[in-house]
């Protein structure tokens, strides 16, 4: 045990550098994003800077919260939750440190790459060749270190998070080579509708196959032991596990039901969508029979109370998602911004406030060290659950006034005037989640490298 | 049920799924895939692909589709997409938002001197547009852009071109002949019928309001706040903007500026509005042109058939 406040353990090295990485981008990736609300508000503005127009941006956004502050962040939790659950240490911290550097410097250049307007052009699968290859690279020397932590455990039975992880590293690494069209270095694209399909198998599971599945495992990690519960079935996480699988990755066309798409690519991409209420529901029946009676526990516990909330979202978010895919409800909601918030509600509702919850959760372990401050926890937490609630909602009304305008013959100008305010709500709930980002930067510096507070429970301990 | 679940059984199973999803929904669909490109397609253009680049590298997808639905109404509503428009697009270029119009079938919608003023600063033209200004692009890579727009639509977008050259060569012809031989001509295109239309209803405050409102909306960008055609577009557009004061006095009616704002005037950065603008919008911004930069309007004029039951 640590004796002095400020030494850290040796371990977990690797889980506090994606941690840190996480918060950064999260700031980081935030502000891009709210810079896109402004530009949406005031078009002029920023007028003429090359690398802040809109179209620019926008992938910049959705690259770094996708991978520099979601993924990131559910990595950091998964490096300390895998080992800690085979009772073993990480195969390699050094490698994982080198992960983390790398996976910053290609965090980094795919922002800087895409403002400059090097980009294939296709939504989240933007990047250019090389920067594929490096993201490649990273799944790879992940996939590495887990596997090889695997092999030393000392644990014989596999928990469910770590199947989460295992399948999602894995998997992840092959859904990117497919959807980014790696073997076509120039485009990184099919041509015709075959791209759109594979673009759309593509988009839909780096929610699908990535973030969801991480989520899911730091929510079966954390659930249970902040509630100090053991898991309310391993049926249901068996069932959750291999329908996710089945179910999620093959209804991405669902995305292209008004386009000339094969009809009968669309009713199987529909039939599954709805179909993903089985793993949804499972997991979160799961998860909530285990919590049961436990709440006073989970509350106490502000990293279990973010997961808690997220696991909410995510049945929000998973009643949305079948909803959407029937044609009488997209010819309302396609294109329109009912869409991006549903998309908002995923990303940062469900899997971010998971890998938010999981980081805070964690964080007393990694360090040796409580949270530097509980209260500016309670306060970000607050802040992100209102921001993101009011942007989701605001979006929601602006998108269906834009789909029952087209709908009755109005132009998408003419409307423009109607979703000016929604516009200025969504560019003020945005100010609410930069503040909470800002917050958790601070939170998680302070609680790393400046804390003046005592020992946690032990690092090293629990397991 | 207990399942024992290894390592293996979760790499190699979950591979396995994969692999087996992929081959059903995204090498299947690949092997059967539309190659036959559609009617109206064509390859583009040295230029087009240039321009599309640019149109890449910006992110305008991110905002703009190019898939007409069988359930939309507005540009582009008489084509629907085909998967054989595609054949050559790497990438596909769909989009998945419309913050800005579908542009499957722009070409020819405008002439190109309308594009230059619209991507210096979109408001320009359309002063509600929220789109960026794309002025730092420069001359050059607007310059593709347009063409790589204008193509847009493919053999339909050529036919519209060409008609927007044909009647461009005209407009320039009656405008450098002055005033009168403009009016004239401008006149001259519109049916006879309409010529002969009085604005059937009464100059009221309340009708000159929403005029105004309209006009602010979408016409001050090219004829300017008090009507001279001198608007913030104007110095890109050839021929210029119409000055409203030089049609007093000779022969304007409200039919002729309904006419012209519903049907625009092909040729000229004058776009039609019929999409946009119904009928009591028409002929309110007709008649607030009349009242306040023609100084004559005919609003009530004989003759008129019952009046409205509204009309006070």
């Amino acid at each position: 045990m640590a004796t002095t406040t400020n030494a850290l353990p040796q371990i977990h090295r690797t889980a506090r550098g994606f941690c840190i990485t996480s918060a950064v981008w999260f700031v980081i990736g935030t502000l891009v994003g709210l810079t896109t609300a402004i530009e949406f508000i005031a078009p002029d503005l920023l007028g003429n800077i090359s690398w802040l127009v809109l179209g620019r941006i926008r992938p910049v956004h959705t690259n770094i919260v996708i991978f520099g502050f979601v993924t990131a962040g559910l990595l950091s939790v998964s490096f300390y939750m895998v080992p800690s659950l085979l009772r073993t240490e990480l195969y390699s911290e050094k490698l994982g440190m080198i992960t983390v550097l790398l996976w910053n410097i290609a965090v980094a250049a795919a922002g800087i790459t895409l403002a400059m307007g090097y980009t294939q052009g296709r939504e989240y699968a933007e990047l250019i060749w090389p920067l594929d290859l490096v993201v490649v690279l990273l799944f790879g020397l992940i996939c590495f270190n887990l596997f090889m932590t695997v092999k030393q455990r000392k644990e014989p039975l596999l928990y469910v998070s770590v199947w989460y992880v295992l399948a999602a590293v894995i998997l992840s690494a092959i859904t990117y080579c497919i959807g980014n069209v790696i073997w076509v270095p120039g485009s990184g694209a099919l041509a015709g509708m075959p791209d759109a399909i594979i673009l759309w198998f593509y988009g839909h599971n780096v929610l699908g196959l990535l973030l969801t599945p991480l989520a899911v495992a730091v929510a079966y990690y954390v659930i249970p032991s902040a509630s100090r519960t053991p898991l309310y079935s391993h049926t249901l996480s068996l069932v959750g596990f291999w329908s996710l699988l089945v179910m999620y990755s093959h209804i991405g066309t669902h995305h292209l039901l008004q386009t000339p798409a094969p009809t009968w690519l669309k009713v199987v991409s529909i039939v599954g969508s709805i179909g993903m209420i089985i793993p949804v529901m499972v997991v979160l029946i799961n998860l909530w029979y285990t919590a049961k009676g436990k709440l006073g526990q989970i509350q106490a516990d502000v990293g279990a109370k973010f997961v808690l909330a997220g696991s909410v979202i995510y049945l929000f978010t998973c009643i949305q998602g079948p909803a959407h895919s029937l044609p009488v409800v997209q010819r309302i909601t396609h294109f329109s911004n009912w869409v991006v918030a549903h998309a908002h509600m995923g990303v940062l509702g469900f899997a971010g406030f998971i890998a938010l919850g999981g980081m805070y959760y964690i964080l007393p372990k990694i360090t040796g060290k409580p949270i530097f401050s509980k209260s500016l926890a309670e306060l970000q937490y607050w802040l992100v659950l209102i921001g993101m609630s009011g942007f989701m909602i605001g979006l929601t009304m602006s998108g269906l006034i834009q789909g029952h305008g087209w709908r009755s013959g109005e132009t998408v100008y003419r409307l423009l005037p109607q979703l000016h305010h929604y516009n200025i709500f969504r560019g003020a709930m945005g100010v609410l989640i930069v503040s909470s980002a800002l917050i958790f930067l601070y939170n998680i510096i302070r609680t790393i490298f400046f804390n003046p507070g005592g020992q946690a429970s032990g690092v090293g301990k629990e397991s | 049920m207990n399942l024992k679940m290894t390592p293996k059984a979760v790499i190699f199973g979950g591979t396995f799924i994969l692999a087996a999803i992929v081959f059903a929904v995204v090498y299947w669909p690949w092997a059967k895939r539309i190659q036959t490109p559609s009617d109206i397609h064509r390859s583009r253009t040295p230029a087009e692909n240039a321009g599309r680049a640019t149109y890449i590298a910006n992110g305008c997808v991110y905002c703009h589709s190019q898939s007409v639905r069988y359930l939309d109404w507005g540009l582009g509503a008489e084509r629907v997409a085909q998967a054989g428009d595609y054949v050559e697009d790497r990438p596909i270029l769909l989009g998945s938002e419309r913050t800005g119009p579908d542009l499957s079938q722009e070409g020819g919608e405008h002439p190109d001197d309308w594009h230059v003023a619209h991507f210096i600063n979109p408001r320009f033209t359309r002063p509600h547009s929220i789109m960026p200004p794309l002025a730092f692009l420069g001359d050059k890579k607007i310059s593709t852009l347009i063409a790589y727009v204008q193509g847009l639509g493919y053999k339909d977008a050529d036919r519209r071109m060409e008609r927007q050259r044909f009647w461009k060569e005209k407009a320039i012809e009656a405008y450098e002949a002055g005033p009168e031989a403009n009016v004239k001509w401008l006149h001259g295109h519109v049916p006879e019928g309409w010529r002969k239309i009085p604005n059937p209803y009464p100059t009221t405050e309340a009708g000159l309001r929403r005029g105004r409102r309209i006009y602010q909306g979408f016409c001050i960008g090219c004829h300017g706040p008090v009507g001279d055609g001198m608007g913030p577009a104007q110095p890109h557009i050839y021929p210029p903007p119409l000055n409203f004061t030089i049609l007093k006095g000779r022969g304007i009616s409200g039919g002729i500026l309904y006419y012209q704002i519903m049907n625009g005037i092909t040729g000229t950065a004058m776009p039609y509005f019929k999409r946009e603008l119904e009928s009591e919008k028409i002929w309110d911004v007709g008649n607030y042109v009349a009242v306040y930069f023609i100084g004559e309007t005919d609003a009530n004029a004989e003759p008129r058939g019952i009046d409205a039951s509204w009309e006070p």
